[in-house]
């Protein structure tokens, strides 16, 4: 056989692709030169030591058995963040159906773009700003938490879900057109057996995200286990915000492992 | 049965898949349609129940033009014409016999298929097929934990579920092993037998059209290039339909391999 001429690894480029390459490197070199000069590194020395406040953080409310009795009321408060949610991923998730088949691509054709571009609107807007819509209009504690929580929720798992449906076998769905399935029954029989244990994942991974959402949520009055964290952070009262983060730690670990090891065996 | 009065099926591609079929086959016939891929045979079947638009001509199943049916008619026809497909067309995850009563969809409304409300007899109707193809004992499983050669009898007992008068298989054993093909060919010959149901199967492989068929249609380009019973079929008429003379490649080889075997059925 005849010797080719020296092969390379790589494919030889164009120039115009080389340039283009080049800009692509530039811009990235200048955003970063611009982001290292703007942030101020110093750092504006406190009259109390780092290592003290780390000491009543996180150690005085494991030692001193004067705190233990407030750990039940923390954890009754981190029961109820949780409860936020979990009623808030449970109304998601009902709501994500419907949407999650509206946005798939394979189903709705171009009409999905439009409940695909809803989607992204309401996942561009932080939790905490819902919150405060919430607080303002139903009033102060968890029910606004739990409407903060799933409006947020719908845009995730929502946009989740439709990329669940659009990577399925769609041999299936043509046998039950084939059979005179109308929509609903190709819908029934050919989608829905495909996608549930990915949309059950998905709801479980979420309910994680928000559990370490709620904990956040009471800072604006939406119920949870936030509130007295964020009024204690406000007193310096390192012991109390220890306590808390302590349990939500705990909690918080408890139940990705929990859940994880679900959604393992889903799938 | 079905006739096919001066069919044409242009894609919007512009690639003609069908030019002028005029094809008649009589109620019970199992017919297999030979040619090379991209000749038409899928095209041809599809057309049938509609799962293609022909351009032009007329299409008769039962005594009615199908070639301009809307919605509703349109599941009715396909109520009535069942297919079996290449790659089973299954879902896995769902249970075997799920997967049989789907088959029965088309007869049963809406919100009586969501609730899983199935009538007892169409039921026992599905197991009744499941124990036809000898997969009865697999119903409760997994569809996904069944052999190919399985899967697709799946899918035949899907098929006889809906109580169709038609059934059409589009390269039903192109994604099997030779041995586990005739099992399959056999089995669908059997059925198709013993309903009375025409059935209109397209193959590949000529040996296994000359074993099956009743009758062979031979396509070639999207025409209609031989047409009648396999005692008129002679070795030049390969040759005329493919176009090329016949190569090893062409047959898929003699039934004498040993018979499949249930794993699961030995270690018990």
């Amino acid at each position: 056989m005849e010797n080719r001429d020296k092969v390379k690894i790589n494919q030889l480029f164009s120039r115009k692709k080389k340039m283009y390459t080049a800009a692509i490197l530039i811009i990235l070199a200048a955003v970063y030169i611009v982001a290292f000069l703007s942030t101020p590194f110093t750092i504006r020395s406190s009259s109390v030591s780092t290592l003290e406040t780390l000491r009543r953080l996180f150690i005085e409310p494991l030692i001193n058995p004067e705190y233990y009795s407030g750990y039940l009321e923390m954890i009754e408060l981190m029961l109820e963040t949780i409860a936020i949610a979990y009623a808030g991923v449970t109304v998601a998730t009902i709501i994500a159906v419907p949407v999650g088949f509206l946005a798939a691509r394979n189903l709705l054709g171009p009409l999905s773009y439009l409940a695909k571009a809803l989607l992204n609107a309401i996942r561009a807007i932080p939790e905490l700003i819902f919150a405060i819509i919430f607080v303002a209009s139903v009033g102060i504690g968890p029910y606004a938490g739990v409407l903060a929580i799933s409006i947020n929720s719908v845009g995730m798992i929502g946009k989740l879900y439709a990329e669940v449906i659009e990577s399925i076998d769609e041999e299936p769905l043509e046998a039950i057109r084939a059979s005179g399935g109308n929509r609903i029954q190709v819908i029934w029989y050919g989608v829905l057996p495909q996608v549930l244990p990915e949309f059950v994942s998905y709801s479980l991974y979420r309910f994680e995200i928000d559990v370490r959402a709620s904990t956040v949520l009471g800072i604006v009055g939406a119920g949870g286990i936030g509130a007295p964290l964020i009024l204690a952070t406000w007193q310096r009262n390192w012991e109390d915000v220890g306590m808390i983060l302590i349990v939500v730690v705990v909690f918080v670990s408890i139940i990705d492992i929990l859940s994880g090891q679900i959604r393992k065996r889903l799938t | 049965m079905i006739e096919f009065k001066d069919v044409s099926l242009v894609y919007p591609n512009g690639f003609k898949g069908l030019k002028n079929i005029n094809l008649k086959i009589e109620k019970g016939e199992f017919v297999v349609i030979v040619g090379m891929s991209g000749a038409g045979k899928s095209t041809l079947i599809r057309s049938i129940n509609r799962m293609v638009q022909p351009t032009s001509g007329q299409l008769i199943v039962n005594g009615r033009d199908i070639t301009n049916l809307k919605d509703r008619q349109l599941r009715g026809l396909r109520t009535n014409v069942g297919m079996i497909f290449q790659s089973y067309n299954i879902v896995k995850r769902m249970s075997v016999l799920r997967n049989v009563l789907a088959g029965r969809l088309g007869h049963t409304g809406t919100l009586r298929s969501i609730l899983g409300w199935f009538p007892q007899s169409d039921l026992q109707l599905a197991m009744r097929n499941l124990e036809r193809v000898g997969i009865d004992s697999k119903a409760y499983q997994r569809a996904s934990n069944l052999s190919g050669g399985q899967q697709q009898r799946i899918s035949i007992a899907r098929v006889l579920t809906q109580e169709p008068a038609v059934i059409l298989a589009d390269e039903p054993v192109a994604s099997l092993d030779p041995p586990t093909s005739h099992k399959v060919m056999k089995d669908l010959k059997k059925v198709s037998k013993e309903d009375g149901l025409t059935t209109i199967v397209n193959l590949h492989f000529i040996d296994m059209a000359m074993e099956y068929a009743d009758r062979i249609i031979g396509l070639r380009d999207g025409e209609l290039v031989f047409d009648g019973p396999i005692s008129e079929v002679t070795p030049e008429t390969f040759v005329e339909i493919y176009g090329r003379p016949i190569k090893e490649d062409d047959l898929l080889g003699k039934d004498d391999e040993p018979e499949e075997v249930d794993l699961e059925d030995v270690v018990k």
